[in-house]
C-alpha cells in the first residue's frame, strides 16, 4: 500500500507546509465513522428500552419476540445484529489497508543515548573552558 | 448424613464427572507449559524486548482477535455476570447492550494509528508511545506511576479472583481435598497465613506458580496463544450451554413467562434447630441447604435456603442467626415442593423465628460503660434501643462482653421497624439485670425485602430491574448510558487493550479481528443473558450463593444429559477467561519496570543480556508479590477491579486520542489532561466517602458514574490546557504525521 497524502497543511509552526501521512488521515476519518457507529448505537438502545422497557410490567401483558421481552428484542438484539452489519461493512468495505511502516525497534533508545551523549559532550566542553 | 454433607450437598464437580474438574485442569496447565515452551524458542533469534513484551508486532488475525477478546474478558465474564443475570433478569441485556460496538470501538478508534506511531518510533509499551510521541520523559514516568498504581490493585484482585474460581471447579475432587488438608498441617502456625483457609491458599499457589511461570518463561507469545486457547474454550463453553438451557426450560418463550411471575426475594436470619443435639461434634449446616417453615393457617409453606454456612456446635441442637434467602414466588414455591422436583428439603432441620418482611437484618456493636471482672453474656433475643428518632434491635444470636472488654463488635440483629413488630410478643426481652447501660454504634443493617421491586411480579423481565439495596432500580437510565461509556470508551482506553494494538503484523489483520471479535462477542455476550435468565427458573434460590452460578448451571445442564464429565470443560471457561487477563496484566507492569523505568530512565545502555535477566526477574517477582497480596487481599476487590478499569480510561484515553490524531497536540496539555481525568475521577469516590460512607460507593455527579466525569474532565482539560501552551515542535509534527518518502 502507498503512503499518499491527500491533504496538507502547517497551522502552528513556520516553514514549509507538512504534507500529512494517508495512513494518518485515512486513520482520524474512520475514527469519526466509529464514533458515530457507537453514538447511534446509545441514541438508539438506551431510549428505546427505557420508552419500551422500564417500568412495571403485568405478567399476562409482557409481549415477546421469539421468547425475548419485546422491548430488548428491538432495543438491543436486532441492532447487535445492525451493528455486525456495520462492522463487516466497515472492516471489509470501507477501512483502508495503510501501510503501517517498519518497526524502527530500539530507534527511541538509540535516540535518547545520543541525546545523552551530546549533553555530556557539552558538559565536558563547557568544563574545559 | 455427615457432618459436613447435610441433606443436601451441593452438587459438585467431582461427583458429576469422574475429577473432570481436575483433568481438565491439569491438560490446561500441560497445555499452557507446551507454549511457554514454545514461545521461549522463538525468543532466541529476535530482538528480545520487541518479543518479550509485543511478540516482535507479528500477530496474525486469529492471534490478535482471540488475545485481544480473552483480555478484555475477565473472569467477571464468566462469574459476576452470569450472577448479576439471575439477580436482575433481562435488562442485563441493556446492561451489556453497548457490546454491540465494543470491537468497533476499542480496536478501530485508536488501532491503526497507536501501531503506526509505536512503528515509527520504536515504543514496545503505553508509556513508550507517549515518551516517543510528546519527546517528554516526565509524561513517561507519570504514565508509568499510574499504570503501576492502578495495576497492582487490579492484579491482586484477579489473583483472588482466579483462585476462588479454581477453588469451585476443583470442588469435592479427593486429591485436592487431601493436599489442603496437608497444607493446613504445613502452614499451622505461621502468622501470615493464620486463619487464611487451605482450599483458597492452595488454589492461590497453584494458579498463581502455574500463570507466573508461563508468563515468566514464554513472555508475550506464550501469554497470547494461551489466550487463543482460553479464547476458544470460552465460545465452546457458551455454545454448548445455550442450546441446552434453553432445552431444559423447555423453551426460551415459557421461560420467560415463568421470569414474569417471579417476585423478588428476601434476604434474613432464622434459627435452625436440630432433632437431636449434635454429640458427635459440630454439625455444619452447608450453604445452600433447603429449609421449610410451616406457618400456622396458611395453605402455603415459607421456604428458605441458607446463604452461608453456619455451625451447630457440639452439645447444642440450634444455630442462631443463619443468613438465608426466602423464595416469595408461590409458583416457584410449589415447584420446589413437588415430589419430581430435584430439591431435597432438609428433613431433620426445623426453623425457628424467621424474620418478618418488615424487618432490617444486619450487625452493629455494643458497648458497655465500664469493664468487668467476669464476662457478660447478652441472650439471643435481647431488646436494644438506640437513638433519636429510636430505633429498635433484636439480638439474633447470644453475643460475650468479655471480662476487663467494654464491646462486642459484629452482634447479628434484626432492626424491628413496624409498629406491630415493635409491640408484638416477639418484640424481645428487656436487657437482663447487670447489662444496664448498654449502648450501639457501628449500626449497618439493610432491609430484608429488595429496596427496589419487592413483591412486584415482572420485575425481572423490564427495566431497571430488581435491586437488593437501592431504591431506584439495578440500571436506572443514568447507569444505562454511563456503561454505554464504561465498555465501549473506556474499553478503548485500557493501557492492556492499546498494548494489543501495537502488536499485529498489519492494517489488513486489523480489519479482518474486528470482525472477528464482533462475531466472537456476539456469540458469548446475549448468549450469556439467555443461559442464565434459564438459570433462574432452573434452579432457584440461587441468590444464596450467586457466585457458584456458573458451575451449578453447567452441572446442572450436563447432569441433565447424563454427560457429567462435560462439566469440567465447561467451568474452565471462567478459569481460560481470569487466567488470560492475569498474564496480560502480569507483563504489563513488568515491563513498565524493566522498559519503562530501567531501561528508559536508569541504565538506556544496558546491555540486551542484562534486561532479558532482569525481565524474567521482575515478572517473577511482580506475581509473586501480587500472589503474596492475594493471601489476605484487601475487602472490596469487585470494586477495586471497578475503580482500577475506570481510572485507566480517565487517564489515557484522552490523552492518547490528542496525540494520535491531533498534531497540535503537546506534552503540557496531555499531562494535565491525563492528571485531571485521574483527579476527577479520584475525587468522585473521595466524595463518596463523605456523602455515601465508602470510599467504594462513589458519589454520583447527576447520577453518572465517575468514568463519565473523569472523561469529560480529561478531554476537556487536554483540549484547553494544549490551547494555552506553546505548540509542539515542528520535528516531532513531522516525525509522527508526515508522508514519509
Amino acid at each position: 500500500m502507498s503512503t499518499t497524502t491527500t491533504e496538507s497543511s502547517n497551522p502552528f509552526d513556520e516553514g514549509e507546509p507538512i504534507e500529512y501521512d494517508s495512513g494518518f488521515l485515512n486513520s482520524r476519518r474512520e475514527a469519526v465513522i466509529i464514533f458515530c457507529v457507537w453514538l447511534a448505537a446509545l441514541l438508539w438502545a438506551v431510549p428505546y428500552c427505557y420508552l419500551n422497557g422500564y417500568g412495571t410490567v403485568a405478567p399476562g401483558e409482557l409481549k415477546t419476540t421469539w421468547g425475548i421481552p419485546t422491548w430488548l428484542f428491538w432495543g438491543i438484539l436486532a441492532p447487535w445484529i445492525v451493528a455486525d452489519v456495520v462492522t463487516t461493512w466497515f472492516c471489509f468495505f470501507y477501512m483502508k489497508d495503510d501501510d503501517l511502516g517498519e518497526a524502527h525497534e530500539g530507534a527511541d533508545i538509540a535516540e535518547e543515548i545520543a541525546e545523552m551523549h551530546a549533553t555530556d559532550a557539552d558538559a565536558r566542553q563547557e568544563g574545559g573552558r | 448424613m455427615n457432618h459436613f454433607g447435610l441433606t443436601f450437598p451441593g452438587p459438585h464437580l467431582a461427583a458429576a464427572g469422574s475429577n473432570a474438574a481436575l483433568v481438565t485442569f491439569l491438560l490446561y496447565t500441560l497445555a499452557v507449559f507446551g507454549i511457554a515452551a514454545l514461545s521461549n524458542q522463538l525468543m532466541k533469534s529476535k530482538s528480545f524486548l520487541s518479543e518479550y513484551f509485543l511478540g516482535s508486532r507479528s500477530l496474525g488475525v486469529w492471534a490478535f482477535a482471540l488475545t485481544f477478546a480473552a483480555t478484555s474478558a475477565s473472569g467477571g465474564s464468566f462469574t459476576g455476570f452470569p450472577s448479576k443475570v439471575y439477580m436482575h433478569g433481562w435488562v442485563l441485556g441493556l446492561w451489556i447492550g453497548s457490546y454491540v460496538v465494543v470491537p468497533i470501538c476499542a480496536m478501530g478508534l485508536l488501532g491503526k494509528r497507536i501501531n503506526q506511531v509505536a512503528r515509527i518510533s520504536g515504543s514496545i509499551t503505553v508509556p513508550d508511545v507517549l515518551r516517543d510521541r510528546f519527546h517528554s520523559a516526565a509524561f513517561g514516568l507519570i504514565a508509568v506511576c499510574l499504570i503501576v498504581f492502578f495495576m497492582s490493585f487490579n492484579l491482586v484482585a484477579q489473583f483472588k479472583s482466579g483462585s476462588l474460581i479454581l477453588k469451585m471447579l476443583l470442588e469435592g475432587v479427593q486429591a485436592y481435598e487431601d493436599a489442603a488438608v496437608a497444607l493446613h498441617g504445613m502452614t499451622a502456625g505461621i502468622g501470615f497465613l493464620e486463619g487464611v483457609d487451605a482450599q483458597y491458599l492452595l488454589c492461590l499457589l497453584t494458579f498463581g506458580v502455574a500463570v507466573i511461570i508461563y508468563t515468566t518463561y514464554g513472555g508475550f507469545h506464550a501469554v497470547v496463544w494461551t489466550d487463543v486457547m482460553q479464547g476458544v474454550v470460552m465460545v465452546i463453553g457458551v455454545l454448548i450451554m445455550l442450546p441446552l438451557a434453553i432445552s431444559a426450560v423447555g423453551g426460551l418463550e415459557p421461560a420467560t413467562r415463568e421470569m414474569a411471575k417471579m417476585t423478588t426475594p428476601r434476604n434474613g436470619f432464622l434459627t435452625v434447630v436440630r432433632d437431636a443435639p449434635a454429640d458427635d461434634g459440630d454439625v455444619a449446616i452447608p450453604q445452600g441447604t433447603w429449609l421449610r417453615y410451616d406457618v400456622e393457617g396458611q395453605e402455603r409453606p415459607r421456604v428458605f435456603r441458607v446463604s452461608k454456612l453456619a455451625v451447630i456446635k457440639q452439645g447444642e441442637s440450634h444455630a442462631d442467626a443463619v443468613p438465608v434467602v426466602e423464595i416469595t414466588t408461590p409458583e416457584e414455591i410449589d415447584r420446589i415442593l413437588a415430589s419430581d422436583s430435584r430439591i431435597e428439603i432438609a428433613s431433620d432441620l426445623n426453623v425457628q423465628d424467621p424474620f418478618h418482611e418488615t424487618d432490617y437484618y444486619g450487625t452493629l456493636t455494643i458497648t458497655a460503660p465500664s469493664a468487668t471482672a467476669d464476662d457478660r453474656v447478652i441472650p439471643k433475643g435481647t431488646r436494644l434501643d438506640d437513638g433519636e428518632p429510636k430505633r429498635t434491635f433484636l439480638t439474633a444470636e447470644s453475643a460475650r462482653i468479655d471480662a476487663d472488654k467494654t464491646s462486642v463488635a459484629n452482634v447479628s440483629v434484626v432492626e424491628l421497624k413496624s409498629e406491630a413488630r415493635l409491640s408484638g410478643k416477639r418484640a424481645g426481652e428487656r436487657l437482663p439485670s447487670g447489662l444496664e447501660g448498654l449502648s450501639v454504634d457501628k449500626v449497618k443493617t439493610r432491609s430484608c425485602a429488595y429496596q427496589s421491586g419487592a413483591n412486584q411480579r415482572g420485575v425481572y423481565v423490564s427495566g431497571p430491574g430488581p435491586s437488593p439495596t437501592k431504591s431506584d432500580g439495578f440500571l436506572p437510565l443514568s447507569l444505562a448510558v454511563s456503561f454505554f461509556f464504561m465498555w465501549a470508551i473506556s474499553g478503548a482506553g485500557q493501557p492492556s487493550s492499546m498494548v494489543r494494538l501495537m502488536a499485529f503484523n498489519n492494517s489488513q489483520t486489523l480489519r479482518r479481528s474486528i470482525f472477528t471479535v464482533a462475531i466472537y462477542y456476539s456469540m458469548i455476550y446475549f448468549p450469556l443473558v439467555i443461559i442464565f435468565c434459564c438459570a433462574r427458573v432452573l434452579l432457584p434460590g440461587m441468590e444464596a450463593e450467586p457466585d457458584s452460578i456458573m458451575p451449578r448451571m453447567a452441572i446442572f445442564l450436563t447432569d441433565n444429559i447424563g454427560m457429567g464429565w462435560l462439566a469440567g470443560f465447561l467451568v474452565a471457561a471462567p478459569f481460560a477467561a481470569v487466567m488470560s487477563t492475569v498474564d496480560s496484566f502480569l507483563l504489563m507492569i513488568s515491563s513498565a519496570l524493566v522498559r519503562d523505568i530501567y531501561q528508559r530512565n536508569i541504565n538506556p545502555e544496558v546491555q540486551e543480556k542484562t534486561i532479558k535477566r532482569l525481565s524474567y526477574l521482575f515478572t517473577l517477582l511482580v506475581g509473586t508479590a501480587a500472589m503474596l497480596g492475594a493471601v489476605n487481599p484487601p475487602q472490596f476487590l469487585q470494586d477495586i477491579i471497578v475503580y482500577t478499569g475506570s481510572g485507566l480510561a480517565a487517564c489515557f484515553l484522552a490523552p492518547m486520542v490528542f496525540g494520535l490524531y491531533w498534531p497540535r497536540a503537546n506534552a503540557q496539555g496531555c499531562i494535565a489532561g491525563m492528571l485531571a481525568g485521574f483527579g476527577a475521577h479520584l475525587s468522585m469516590y473521595v466524595a463518596g466517602m463523605f456523602v455515601n460512607n465508602s470510599f467504594f460507593s462513589p458519589y454520583r455527579l447527576l447520577d453518572f458514574d465517575p468514568i463519565i466525569v473523569g472523561l469529560f474532565v480529561s478531554f476537556a482539560t487536554t483540549y484547553v490546557a494544549t490551547r494555552l501552551t506553546p505548540p509542539p515542535s515542528r520535528e516531532l509534527v513531522v516525525k509522527y504525521f508526515s508522508k514519509k518518502s
